[in-house]
């Protein structure tokens, strides 16, 4: 069988025998949670309710008008205790939030019940329904679904990605749910690839999953128009710009997007989130997370509601082993660390990773002996070595010059360097100050 | 549930485990089998210079350090680098003094006096060679002087003769040695000329470690096969004498003074193989592996320069790429 890749990239110990083998399990009802207003890219939403107010599961309760945006509803049942701000996983900052107090009781609210049958419905019906349910891309980014299947009338797009990679070190999530629920993100594929009329889907699975592939070849078997996809085990190969060169031979455009060359990619946990919205009725509020890591006493997959903070997951496995040395969202090497376990499971939320303090703590950089395996590791040409250090000396023009703006953020640089030189993360911020200067430049 | 004290830095949260130290460690076990070979033939002799390289580099880089008010960084293995590979590449009877004053100007004006690991422009064990032969002629007075103490660990089978290079040069092809010799050991010139096979296995495990790049060591030995012969000479010999495998190998392979691209890899072996052709035919030195390497160092920054990778998607347009140097100050 012919495996697809892309060129650059690492090869990085996966330690995802730590969950991989394990079921998806629900967590414990959380007795309280905290909804950020802004869990998606976009406009962040207005609340609905009010303190005191009694909420229901799937309940609306934060929108906004803008384009993009992505409704929040509430994932339990009960009483809103506060509306105040409350520290974001991902912004790193407090952010407007909705913290309600669940009676346990579960109690659906009225709107939430089977949509039926996805082809029922017209096109822009079916686009209605997934952003009313809040769908937004469960890989990390949480991009509003509604909007990515809406791209510009002059694009025109022929082909739709389901991204089973699943690259990132330690995360199981999107894993298990191909092993469990293969017809469900089968299912959430055709509405996807109905929403933009497209006839040729491709769920693409990196090789280290054997047994995702074979689940999700065993359902596809009866579609012509959906391919499964065997990848190389290579990070960063879930990343959308890598995926479409890997199964298309196609190179999104420096500063395009997938549908430049004609392409949609979605998650496959996405998919599985629309196949809720028109089997069940239910809105996205509960995801899988899998949280990992050595520090931890035990592993698992967890079904979470979203709004769950995080210290009550990292209790239902029993708490830290040795001390904890970082806490990150996501995974090892795009995630985000954290202040404190005190923060929220949002839709983006794909793992909770704990490591030791041995495994976070890089020590000391040593100076750069320009060994190029930065450079040979870029899966998108930059040379990481000359912008890093233009950006550590804080010389951002010359770091735009050599096209800082292109890099994807992906850590292969950062991860490969035998002097341990913080190559991504000054690259970071080095786009950071570009676009800032570039925003004041356009003020002016 | 008690607040652990959490690190918290962008991503990514993982490395690849590789240190500097390692990969030095990597390049001084690849000098091993040539070490072997040099030991075999010239007992003591090479151990001694080895000895005598070694410890110059290592008090030098600390002295300099100190000197400039910087932390020592012996545990990098850098100077220990430079200090064997300087060692492979004298014969096993240079005046130690030599070797000495070789080292000192390798490490401490050519590296530390740069800026230290990482900043230097030149290799430095290629420099200390280059000004050891330049300044060869104004040490007479020196070696008069010292020659007393000049040590010598028993006899050497082959000493004064004349390398094979030498003497396709003078046109005595009847007294060389055969290639399988040459290939497999053979003793004369530098103690890393001894063995173009111990050589290569020592390349071979950088290649397999992933230090080394094979672009610049196979361009390079190619170009100088393709030259010579083109030009009329053996390139068997041009080849499997004299310092090229060794220099291709591991100096012209030095992460800090050659190309990060691959395409500057190439164009890097390819400069450094006409350059040692040329040299070798057309001026009367019989080797110039050491003065190719240490010509096209400096044109690195110019060669990165020109060889940017095209962007990720980018359309390539057909056209003379425009230098651009930028000179910032900050």
């Amino acid at each position: 069988m012919e495996r697809r890749t892309f060129p650059g990239g690492v090869h990085v110990p996966h330690f995802k025998e730590l969950t991989e083998h394990k079921p998806i399990v629900r967590a414990r009802e959380p007795k309280r949670i905290v909804l950020p207003l802004s869990q998606h890219t976009g406009a962040p939403c207005e609340p609905l309710v009010r303190e005191g107010d009694h909420v229901k599961l799937g309940q609306k309760i934060g929108a906004s008008e803008a384009f993009v945006s992505a409704p929040i509803h509430s994932s339990v049942s009960g009483t809103v205790a506060a509306v105040q701000p409350f520290l974001h996983p991902a912004l790193g900052r407090e952010v407007l939030s909705i913290i309600i107090d669940s009676d346990g009781q579960d109690s659906v609210h009225e709107e939430v019940r089977p949509k039926g049958d996805y082809a029922s419905f017209s096109v822009d019906e079916v686009k209605r329904m997934i952003r009313e349910a809040g769908i937004v891309g469960l890989g990390g980014a949480a991009f509003p679904t509604a909007v990515k299947v809406s791209p510009p009338k002059e694009k025109r797009i022929d082909a739709y990605i389901l991204n089973g990679a699943e690259c990132e070190p330690f995360l199981t999530a999107d894993h298990r749910l191909m092993l469990e629920r293969p017809e469900d993100i089968l299912y959430g594929l055709k509405v996807l690839m109905y929403a933009v009329g497209v006839q040729n889907g491709y769920i693409c699975i990196e090789d280290n999953k054997p047994d995702a592939l074979r689940e999700m070849r065993k359902v596809a078997a009866n579609e012509p128009s959906i391919k499964v996809v065997e990848l190389k085990t290579r990070y960063p190969q879930g990343s959308e710009k890598q995926i479409i060169k890997a199964v298309l031979n196609r190179e999104v455009p420096p500063g395009g997007l997938p549908f430049d060359v004609g392409v949609m990619v979605s998650n496959v946990g996405t998919a599985a989130a629309v196949a809720d919205v028109f089997k069940k009725g239910l809105p996205l509020v509960e995801r899988v997370v899998t949280v990992t890591g050595h520090a931890l006493v035990d592993q698992q997959n967890f079904q979470v509601k979203i709004g769950t903070l995080f210290s009550d997951l990292i209790d239902q496995v029993g708490g830290y082993k040795v001390e904890p040395g970082k806490i990150i969202m996501g995974g090892p090497m795009m995630g985000i660390a954290q202040m404190t376990a005190e923060v929220p499971v949002i839709k983006g939320t794909s793992g909770i990773l704990v490591l030791t303090r041995q495994q976070a703590d890089w020590g000391e950089p040593s100076p750069c002996i320009k060994c190029a395996k930065c450079v040979d590791a870029c899966p998108v040409n930059l040379l990481p070595v000359f912008i890093g250090g233009y950006a550590e000396r804080e010389m951002y023009d010359v770091a735009e010059s050599m096209n800082a703006l292109d890099c994807i953020e992906c850590g292969c640089c950062a991860y490969v360097c035998p002097a341990r030189r913080p190559l991504t993360q000054a690259i970071r911020v080095a786009k950071w100050e570009i676009n800032e200067r570039r925003k004041k430049r356009g003020k002016k | 549930m008690e607040k652990p004290d959490l690190l918290y830095s962008p991503p990514p949260h993982l490395n690849s485990g590789d240190t500097v130290t390692r990969a030095m460690r990597d390049v001084l076990l690849a000098l091993v089998p040539i070490i072997i070979v040099s030991i075999i033939f010239y007992r003591l002799n090479a151990i001694f210079i080895l000895i005598v390289c070694n410890v110059t580099a290592a008090c030098t880089a600390w002295g300099m350090r100190k000197l400039m008010g910087k932390p020592h960084s012996l545990e990098d293995l850098s100077a220990f680098v430079t200090g064997t590979l300087l060692a492979l590449a004298l014969p096993p009877t240079f005046p130690w003094w030599l070797a000495v004053i070789g080292t000192f100007l390798a490490v401490g004006v050519a590296k530390e006096m740069c800026g230290g690991l990482g900043w230097n422009l030149f290799n430095p064990a290629v420099f200390g060679r280059v000004a050891l032969i330049i300044l060869a002629p104004a040490f007479v007075w020196l070696n008069a002087d010292m020659a007393p103490l000049h040590l010598r660990f028993g006899i050497i089978d082959v000493t004064s003769g004349a390398t094979p290079l030498a003497l396709l040069k003078l046109g005595q092809g009847q007294l060389l040695p055969s290639y399988s010799a040459l290939f497999i050991a053979h003793p004369g010139g530098s103690m890393a000329e001894s063995s173009v096979l111990a050589v290569l296995i020592g390349g071979l495990y950088l290649l397999f470690k992933g230090h080394i790049n094979w672009r610049t060591p196979v361009f390079a030995i190619g170009t100088v096969f393709a030259l010579t012969m083109l030009l009329g000479s053996n390139p068997f010999y041009h080849v499997l004498a004299g310092g090229l495998v060794f220099g291709s190998f591991f100096m012209a392979t030095d992460w800090v003074t050659t190309p990060i691209t691959d395409a500057g890899k190439i164009i890097f072996g390819i400069g450094m193989g006409i350059l040692v052709a040329l040299i070798r035919l057309y001026q009367a030195a019989p080797e110039g592996v050491a003065f190719s390497i240490l010509l096209m160092n400096p044109l690195v920054p110019l060669i990165d320069a020109l060889t940017r990778p095209r962007k990720f998607g980018q359309i390539v347009e057909a056209r003379i790429p425009v230098i651009r140097i930028k000179t910032v100050s900050k």
